[in-house]
């Protein structure tokens, strides 16, 4: 057997001279230098250190957090209010969102169309968003015009009038865009997930769909509005080339007369993780592939677990290498693209894996996408992969930081979920703490194999190809429960 | 601005390196000195190497970051007729593999580390670019050069990349319905075969394409007297100077460019054409205004106006056609600047042939209304305004200013006159407006084209 071997390796070794041999017999023609045959070693990367947040409150009780940025002649704002798709009534979910795009559709001195001339003649760009816990009106203008950006700012917040004919235009257009958007598979499994994970939740209101809007009225907006938008319920952010007395002058100079009072607060629990495993079909008549999305109740926003698990999300499921896109696509040729994401609120968040395939091969997506969770769970990451990661998540974070908009925005997130000041400079550091241990602990604390798993396709092409799963609960695109089937039993 | 730097001489004694370094960086610091008289929010050096590559650098240290733009001057009006889409397979060929990083392995590598990068043909540029953590810049230009002077160009690369070009042709004939009348305008708009054929080519064009032209495009274009590399970010210029001699110093100099055609400007078709679709959902029309400005300062004027007409919710013709005649469903447009013209274009979009009616003629009167009548200070100040901060939001990320001064390099040939570049736009007065829509928008440089429904 020995003697076998060294003749094999002899024999490799004489091969391996006979091709070196032909390598330098014919490539000195197209002469090549050294360095360039293997990829040059990183230097080492620099600290990340990103401008100092510092914060205040005026008397009324909002706060102002200002960072300085140099370089571009611009001011990014964001106006936050606690005032998220979760404060909406029950019975009218989207009314968040709702008012908060109003705000700009007129005020007691300004039309709607006065408004965007005026953001348009300070070069601005402006922005309404609302998310689970809050909404944030976003304002990027040139530099020279903070006053004239606070004064309109502030007509929209403080002396909003709500005209008729604006909700009316507003509920139509709302209306539309939500039916175009319940034609996209992945809304509709978002929402969908959503809507069964947080079954019992007021983190459910955010799934409302186009039958809500109707019911909206001034009274509710209204109510609304004068229940949260108070300043003691805010938070503003600046970023640009300024400090923050004088930031703290100008704010307090155009918001000043924003009047506070106590605010009526509904606690919100910590929603319940799901503990059984179910499968749902929402059927999207002319869909042509299958989407997937599997997820569970994971942790709010600000938790220990954060770091680690970013880095775990990061191992399964963050890019085109992680498992899921290389077992899916890569090896299995399933999925147009299978990915791992975390959301994340001030309650709870939602870890999720999200997969286009073939509807053929549904089945088999869903039992290797739970393959992959429960390898990272049953063994321990090794370290090439976690370091890679990490390279990933310490390489790409700058680049969310880059614009004065999406720093902002970090900010933003920062107060609303008071993370504290130095979150985001600690980034860096925190992520290069993760071991494969802290990622393997991480992993064992959440239920993240009874998910649910939702399928959106077109029932009449996907039924077939459901057999395999024990029971599937069938919705119809809005959310409604049509019926359960169980494997053998007939529809 | 502009340096020379010849270093051959000095390569054989380090220490000799050193000390000329310290000489450079002198150099360095007085071009910097001037940077910062001419007021560019960021500072930018220039040199060219002796293979004719133009190097342009900006230091920052915001972030720890780089973004690396690197610019062949070559695009789809460089293109024969029976070839078309040449410029966008050789984009494509790119990611195929070199002798020293395998197929897409550029990618992977730059994704591994954080990293992202794309790559864009036009019908004058093909760049390509990325952004990395800044300690991996040299990972970067080893890529680059790589590919620029040893790319692998066999059969099985060519075909696979054809077979995902037919692909994507078809792909965005049925994503846009309006992609193939959109092609029609452009053959009645622009004269000359070099401008008017579309940078994604045709299905018949790209499988003519044989791996002898694409070796010959290569060769001819893909050479560093053809192309600009830029590097911004949180590197020493120094240290990113010696890596950029060190990888793409010794790739040869390539022959002479080939000049692109010019463009018939005499050739005019001008008037009224109509075309039966029977893919578009919905009738509309495309019009265009097409000159050879006159005078310099032209395209100044030209640019604000396009803000008075168009850009933004306040815009003219945003607030006649959508919020007072409510006629259109959609429109959108611009001015589009080629080397030796510039263009005006829209695209709009009706409920019915009534209303394509009523909305040419709307936006007409609107064109008219400038001709005659003074732009008021107010909303001259509000489009300016608008401008500037688009103009500044094209340097505001380290890949975006890495393009914008590319872009300046390769339509201007210098960065010279860039630091004056935005308050000549903001100079732009209301008796300027008057003389560039007056000169230009005439029926003589018009052409409309109404998409009718089968």
């Amino acid at each position: 057997m020995k003697t076998l071997e060294q003749k094999l390796r002899r024999r490799r070794f004489q091969g391996l001279f006979f091709i070196l041999a032909f390598v330098i017999f014919v490539f000195p023609l197209q002469s090549q230098e050294r360095y360039r045959r293997s990829p040059p070693f990183p230097e080492p990367l620099d600290e990340l250190k990103l401008p100092k947040i510092e914060s205040f409150s005026l008397s009324n009780g909002l706060r102002i957090a200002v960072a300085r940025r140099e370089g571009l002649p611009l001011i990014s704002l964001q106006l936050v209010v606690m005032a998220g798709e979760s404060h909406s009534p029950e019975k009218l979910p989207g009314l968040a969102t709702f008012t908060a795009t109003m705000l700009t559709k007129g005020s007691f001195e300004l039309s709607s169309s006065r408004i965007e001339e005026i953001i348009e003649s300070v070069g601005g760009n402006f922005s309404v968003s609302t998310f689970l816990d809050y909404s944030v009106f976003a304002f990027t203008f040139l530099e020279e015009y903070l006053d004239e950006a606070l004064d309109v700012l502030s007509k929209m917040i403080l002396v909003p009038i709500f005209p008729r004919r604006e909700i009316d235009n507003e509920k139509r257009i709302l209306f539309y865009e939500l039916r175009r958007k319940g034609t996209d598979p992945e809304f509709a499994a978002h929402n969908q997930l959503f809507r069964i994970l947080f079954h019992d939740h007021p983190y459910k209101k955010a799934t409302y769909t186009e039958d809500f809007i109707r019911n909206i009225s001034y009274k509710e907006i209204l109510d609304f509005y004068n229940q949260h938008y108070l300043p003691n319920n805010a938070h503003l952010v600046l970023v640009g080339d300024l400090n923050l007395p004088t930031a703290v002058r100008k704010v307090s100079h155009y918001l000043n007369t924003w009047r506070n009072k106590e605010i009526e607060r509904h606690f919100i629990p910590a929603p319940e993780p799901s503990e059984a495993k179910r499968i749902c079909l929402v059927d999207l008549p002319g869909a042509e592939d299958s989407t997937i999305y599997i997820g569970n109740v994971v942790f709010p926003k600000k938790s220990q677990d954060f770091f680690p698990f970013i880095v775990l999300n990061q191992v399964l499921g963050g890019t085109t290498n992680s498992r899921l896109f290389m077992n899916l696509r890569e090896s299995k040729g399933y999925a147009y693209f299978a990915f791992s994401e975390v959301e994340l609120f001030k309650r709870s968040g939602v870890f999720l894996v999200k997969a286009k395939v073939r509807p053929e091969v549904v089945y088999l997506s869903v039992k290797e996408s739970l393959k992959e969770i429960e390898n990272i769970i049953k063994e321990e990451i090794t370290n090439f992969e976690i370091e890679q990661a990490k390279s990933y998540l310490i390489g790409n974070f700058p680049l969310q930081v880059e614009t004065f908009e999406s720093f902002c925005s970090r900010i933003t997130e920062a107060q609303a979920f008071a993370l504290g000041n130095e979150f985001w400079n600690d980034y860096y550091k925190n992520i290069m703490l993760i071991s494969s241990e802290k990622v393997f602990e991480v992993a064992q604390k959440y239920p993240l194999l009874t998910p649910v798993v939702i399928i959106v396709a077109d029932k009449t092409k996907i039924m077939e190809h459901l057999s395999d799963f024990e029971e599937i609960e069938v919705y119809d695109s809005r959310g409604q429960l049509q019926y359960t089937q169980k494997k053998g039993v007939e529809e | 601005m502009m340096i020379r730097c010849n270093f051959r001489k000095h390569r054989i004694c380090p220490t000799k390196v050193a000390l000329i370094w310290s000489f450079f960086s002198l150099l360095m610091i007085s071009s910097l000195q001037a940077q910062e008289q001419a007021e560019l929010p960021f500072p930018v050096y220039h040199f060219q190497l002796r293979n004719g590559l133009q190097v342009i650098l900006s230091e920052d240290n915001s972030l720890p970051i780089v973004s690396v733009v690197i610019a062949y001057n070559v695009g789809s009006i460089h293109e024969q007729q029976g070839k078309t889409g040449l410029a966008y397979l050789m984009e494509n060929l790119m990611f195929q593999g070199s002798s020293n990083v395998s197929r897409m392995q550029h990618i992977l590598y730059i994704n591994r580390i954080g990293g992202t990068l794309n790559a864009a043909t036009t019908e004058e540029k093909t760049i390509f670019f990325q952004t990395v953590p800044s300690n991996q810049l040299a990972l970067v230009l080893w890529l680059e050069s790589d590919r620029m002077k040893f790319l692998e160009i066999k059969d099985s690369n060519v075909e696979r990349v054809k077979d995902s070009l037919v692909e994507e042709i078809q792909h965005r004939k049925t994503a846009d319905p309006y992609l193939e009348s959109s092609f029609i305008f452009d053959k009645l708009f622009y004269p000359s075969f070099a401008h008017n054929h579309p940078v994604i080519g045709t299905r018949e064009d790209l499988r003519g394409i044989t791996i002898e032209d694409i070796k010959s495009f290569y060769s001819t274009f893909y050479v560093p007297n053809n192309a600009v590399l830029c590097v911004v970010g949180n590197v020493k210029r120094r240290r990113a100077e010696e890596l950029i001699r060190k990888y793409f110093e010794s790739i040869p100099k390539g022959k002479d460019i080939p000049s692109p055609p010019p463009v018939e400007s005499d050739q005019k078709k001008r008037g009224s054409y109509t075309h039966e679709d029977s893919i578009a959902p919905l009738p509309g029309f495309f019009l265009g205004y097409r000159f050879a400005p006159r005078h310099p300062g032209d395209f100044f004027s030209l640019s604000i106006l396009n803000y008075i007409l168009l850009r933004g919710k306040s815009s003219r013709l945003h607030k006649r056609l959508y919020k007072r005649e409510r006629i259109v469903f959609d429109f959108n447009g611009g001015i589009e600047k080629r080397k030796d013209f510039a263009a005006f274009k829209l695209f709009v979009l009706c409920n019915n042939e009534i209303m394509v009616e009523r909305s040419l003629r709307a936006i007409l009167s609107e064109i008219n209304r400038l001709k005659t009548a003074h732009v008021s200070d107010r909303e001259l100040t509000k489009s300016k305004n608008m401008f500037k901060m688009d103009y500044v939001s094209q340097y505001a990320t380290f890949l975006e200013r890495a393009l914008f001064l590319t872009d300046i390099y390769l339509t201007q040939g210098t960065l010279e006159r860039l630091p004056a570049e935005l308050n000549r736009y903001l100079g732009v007065s209301a008796i300027d407006i008057i003389g560039v829509i007056n000169r230009y928008f005439i029926s003589d440089n018009r052409i409309v084209l109404n998409i009718k429904i089968k």
